[in-house]
């Protein structure tokens, strides 16, 4: 792995990863992987389909951990601590770092159950007035408040696709997570929900530190300040995107980003 | 850098390459433009001069259709680090080449106001002064064609050479003019003959840091240019 | 020469294989003369043969097997022979039986003398209508073959006409189906209708007395409300509250703790449980349970404990549908997304918290549905009450009294010596018919809310 300018050295990195590998039973998906997330940044993953870039975001937030014969080694850190330490509970690490899936995944629930769902399991309102200022603030900070404000007892499920991932990104962030992992959140929808969830993206920027895994470049190129590439469970190049994307250094980035990948 | 892998999309390939082949015949069309213009001049051929001003537009016509290429491509293949470079790249250097087609026309239609220079003494060094930049921006162009960031340094090296020419011409010219009034304003002509040539160089020099980038994303550096006197290559180049 | 119905299809199949064959190579043939294109490949056009040699031929031999008996015994009544039969009864059919059976090689000898002047005209009659039903078959084969053999073009379309002979088959066989449910429906209207006529349906459906053998010098009262609720107290509530928890916690730990392992095994045993047979489930309701549940009620001190209680049936009826309803629950949970799962999970829930608050919720719907159709399936279950229950039917609350339901009353009431126009014996259709309108109403119920779950998730 190379990194390509000096001064993408992150002083302060959210997470860091030493040496992860991931095994699925007998299959290796990730194969010593090092890197760090910065705080104030989004940091995109990318790679062909199967390069274990969704598998490595599963892992920063154990997501794996419900995959059966899944195992992760290495050390994974979130402010220095250990993540996969003995110590770490699972429930408290998946509230501090949160996930965005695929496709939209609204709970059956009305809106504002979906936003309320993760500060109730975690007590984070003792009063009904705080639930509503918090779910309110959620939904504002994903963006989606003007639109559903008058609706909130309506069911999440029967929003727009683009107002269900915001939905999903609300309900993630109402329990004030350090960081956000994105899992090609805008695979499942039209480029106007997709302008919608970048421009989000990078308003959240700052607030949390945020990685994602997408498999459009240019939504790579559009939201992120950090770029890493993996191919076959392996980190290939990690650097600022604007590196990546006018000079890759390594020839197999190139391939990939200028559409010469085999 | 050799191109090893071709795109998955075939028709991305052929874009380039058509993109390549025409800012390649744009080149050739320079260079024989100021080859001719140089001939008229040093013969004072005027039909030849007049071919050279109508054969720029056909420069200028290919300026516009390599434009419009590397604009379509870019709107439509979303270029990414090399094949992006290389688009931008290609819009700036067919900027230049026009240029240059441009000052060998300048050159052209000068031979029509001298009638009597073929006594300057300055006009042989200026025909050695113009087959240097004939030669650098054939080089400057093969590079680009090659990917060669080697032959475009070189080229930015042997620029020196042409701009110490112009030194010489100009001081040379100067003195002519000092000792034959009458023909000052002949000699005012050539002096600006000697000031396209040295501009051209610069252009060629152009392309050159233009295909550095393509080929390694960065910038030549002032010491690649070999105008350091520690650099040995670039004497060498010199000698 | 009799009629062997099986060799004879046997013929007309390898006929039909003929004229399979037969057409293939002809629309070859016919295509490479004139150089065309076939419109349908040369397959098509021999199945197009050979489904017309075989299905006029086939449905022949079906109604010609059904109808040539009837006609040879005709026959034979009209011979001279049987002027001397006794006119009517028992042993005019058994002169005529043992007759048939020596003509048609089926035994040695006559068994009674009578039937011996019989034998040679049923023998005749036999002959005589197995060539006229062969010939008539054979012709008709041979005219469908011909009429489609004739009709082989380069663009005849074989193909078109071939699919659409295969789907009315299937339609047809459909239909069958269909047919039969609405037989069954008519049948139990015709009967219904007559005990309407001896017996208000208001008494039925809204009376509290149920005495169909008190006989004089009251009259039969058919008030079937006690049955109703015997009916409702065993299957819809006793019945579910064993059935309901169990079938969902059973549901949940196998769709969401059980390691696979575990779950290869205990799956396919709660499935056993559901092909038990249900007179299995009687005994061990009647010869177990109930006692079991006797003995219990009256240490605890209640009165008139029956060995037949509502309770006993009730809980072994629950028993036998927890497969039911763990399988539709499993179904329902596992129709929830992952990507749902994975959303609780991600924001820290733990599973317990994931699975109370978001799949079950999720999967209501579903599982409502397979509990309505497990509602449906228990009032219709009849062997489990007939053995627990009892017959009596009170009007009660208490589990360990005996209650008795609509099935166990429609067993009652047709079983033994039963002259089938009294309204004793009709009132057994009518409970049927409620019972048949109740459980359709379920299942399209429980139906419809299946449906509407599953497009949520599409």
């Amino acid at each position: 792995m190379i990194m390509t300018q000096e001064d993408l050295t992150i002083t302060d990195p959210k997470m860091t990863a030493k040496g992860v590998n991931v095994f699925y039973g007998e299959k290796q998906a990730i194969n010593d992987v090092s890197i760090d997330v910065g705080t104030d940044l989004v940091t995109a993953f990318i790679g062909p389909s199967g390069c274990g870039k969704s598998t490595f975001l599963r892992s920063l937030n154990r997501m794996n951990d419900t995959v059966a014969g899944a195992k992760v080694t290495g050390r994974i850190e979130l402010d220095g601590e250990d993540i996969y330490a003995p110590s770490m509970d699972v429930v408290q690490l998946r509230a501090r770092v949160g996930m965005v899936f695929q496709k939209p995944n609204p709970f059956p629930k009305s809106i504002y159950d979906n936003v309320a769902y993760g500060p109730r399991i975690h007590g984070l309102a003792p009063n009904k007035s705080d639930l509503d200022g918090i779910v309110e603030k959620a939904l504002t900070r994903a963006g989606l408040w003007d639109e559903v404000k008058d609706r909130l007892a309506e069911s999440g499920t029967a929003l727009s696709g683009g107002q269900q991932q915001r939905l999903c990104i609300a309900r993630a962030i109402a329990v004030d997570p350090e960081v956000v992992l994105m899992d090609e959140p805008c695979s499942a929808l039209d480029p106007i929900a997709t302008a919608k969830i970048e421009e989000l993206i990078h308003e959240l920027r700052g607030k949390f530190a945020i990685v994602i895994v997408t498999h459009n470049m240019q939504q790579a190129a559009r939201v992120s300040q950090r770029t890493a590439f993996f191919h076959l469970g392996t980190l290939v190049e990690y650097g600022k995107t604007t590196d990546i994307f006018t000079n890759p250094k390594q020839e197999r980035t190139k391939d990939y980003i200028t559409g010469r990948y085999g | 850098m050799a191109i090893v892998n071709d795109h998955t999309v075939k028709a991305f390939d052929e874009d380039l390459n058509r993109l390549r082949g025409l800012i390649s015949e744009m080149g050739g069309r320079a260079e024989q433009a100021l080859l001719q213009a140089m001939t008229a001049l040093n013969k004072g051929d005027l039909d030849l001069a007049a071919q050279v001003v109508r054969d720029d537009k056909k420069i200028d016509a290919l300026e516009a259709e390599v434009e419009q290429l590397a604009v379509q491509t870019i709107a439509l293949r979303a270029p990414m680090a090399d094949d992006l470079r290389e688009m931008i790249a290609a819009l700036k250097i067919v900027s230049v080449v026009e240029r240059i087609g441009d000052y060998a026309k300048n050159i052209a239609k000068r031979v029509a106001l001298m009638d009597q220079t073929r006594s300057i003494e300055a006009i042989p060094l200026l025909m050695s002064m113009s087959n240097i930049v004939v030669e650098l921006i054939h080089d400057a162009l093969d590079s680009f064609a090659a990917r060669d960031a080697d032959l475009a340094v070189r080229v930015t090296v042997r620029d020196k050479n042409v701009d110490d020419f112009y030194n010489s011409i100009f001081r040379t010219l100067v003195t002519f003019m000092m000792e034959n009034p009458k023909l000052i304003s002949e000699s005012a002509h050539l002096l600006f003959v000697a000031k396209n040539l040295e501009r051209m160089g610069d252009h060629a020099t152009n392309i050159a840091e233009m295909v550095y980038y393509v080929v390694t994303g960065g910038r030549m550096e002032e010491r690649e240019r070999g105008e350091q006197p520690e650099d040995g290559a670039a004497e060498q180049e010199q000698g | 020469m009799t009629f062997n119905a099986a060799a004879l299809l046997l013929l007309i199949a390898g006929l039909a294989l003929i004229g399979w064959i037969a057409g293939r190579a002809r629309s070859n043939l016919l295509a490479g003369r004139a150089q065309a294109k076939l419109h349908s490949r040369p397959q098509y056009h021999g199945w197009y043969v050979a489904l017309w040699l075989f299905a006029p031929a086939a449905l022949f031999l079906a109604v010609w097997s059904a109808v040539s008996p009837g006609l040879i015994t005709n026959e034979v009544l009209a011979s001279e022979a049987a002027k001397e039969l006794p006119a009517f009864g028992f042993e005019r059919g058994a002169i005529l039986s043992d007759a048939r059976n020596v003509a048609q090689g089926k035994q040695e000898a006559v068994r009674i003398a009578a039937a011996t002047p019989l034998v040679k005209p049923y023998a005749d009659a036999t002959h005589r209508y197995a060539w006229i039903g062969i010939a008539a078959m054979l012709a008709l084969a041979l005219a469908g073959g011909l009429y489609a053999f004739t009709r082989i073009k380069p663009d005849f379309r074989a193909r078109t006409r071939v699919e659409k002979i295969v789907m009315l088959l299937l339609l047809l066989a459909s239909l069958v189906a269909i047919l039969t449910t609405f037989g069954i429906v008519l049948s139990l209207l015709f009967e219904s209708i007559r005990f309407f006529r001896l017996v208000s349906p208001t008494e039925l459906l809204f009376g509290t007395q149920w005495a169909p053998t008190s006989g004089a010098p009251q009259p039969d009262t058919f008030g079937g409300i006690p049955l109703f609720w015997g009916t409702i107290l065993i299957g819809a509530i006793i019945a579910m509250i064993v059935a309901i928890p169990i079938g969902m916690m059973s549901a949940v730990y196998l769709t969401q703790y059980a390691n696979p392992r575990v779950r290869k095994w205990v799956k396919p045993c709660l499935e056993i449980l559901a092909g038990v047979p249900t007179v299995v489930y009687g005994y061990f309701a009647a010869l177990t349970v109930a006692p079991a549940l006797r003995e219990f009620a009256v240490a605890i001190g209640i009165p008139n404990a029956s060995t037949e209680s509502a309770l006993a049936a009730g809980i072994v009826m629950g028993v036998m549908i927890i497969p039911f309803v763990s399988s539709m629950a499993d179904d329902s949970i596992n129709a929830v997304p992952q990507a749902m799962r994975d959303g609780s999970l991600a924001l820290g829930a733990t599973p317990n918290e994931t699975i109370r608050q978001v799949l079950i919720p999720a999967a209501l719907p579903g599982v409502m549905g397979g509990i309505l159709l497990a509602v449906s399936r228990a009032i219709g279950e009849t062997m489990i009450v007939v053995m627990a229950a009892g017959l009596s039917a009170n009007m009660t609350a208490n589990p360990f009294a005996s209650v008795t339901t609509v099935t166990a009353q429609i067993v009652k009431l047709l079983t033994g010596d039963q002259e089938f126009d009294s309204a004793k014996t009709l009132a057994a259709f009518a409970l049927g018919l409620v019972l048949f309108v109740v459980t359709l109403l379920l299942n399209i119920v429980a139906l419809r809310i299946v449906k509407k779950y599953r497009e949520a998730y599409e």
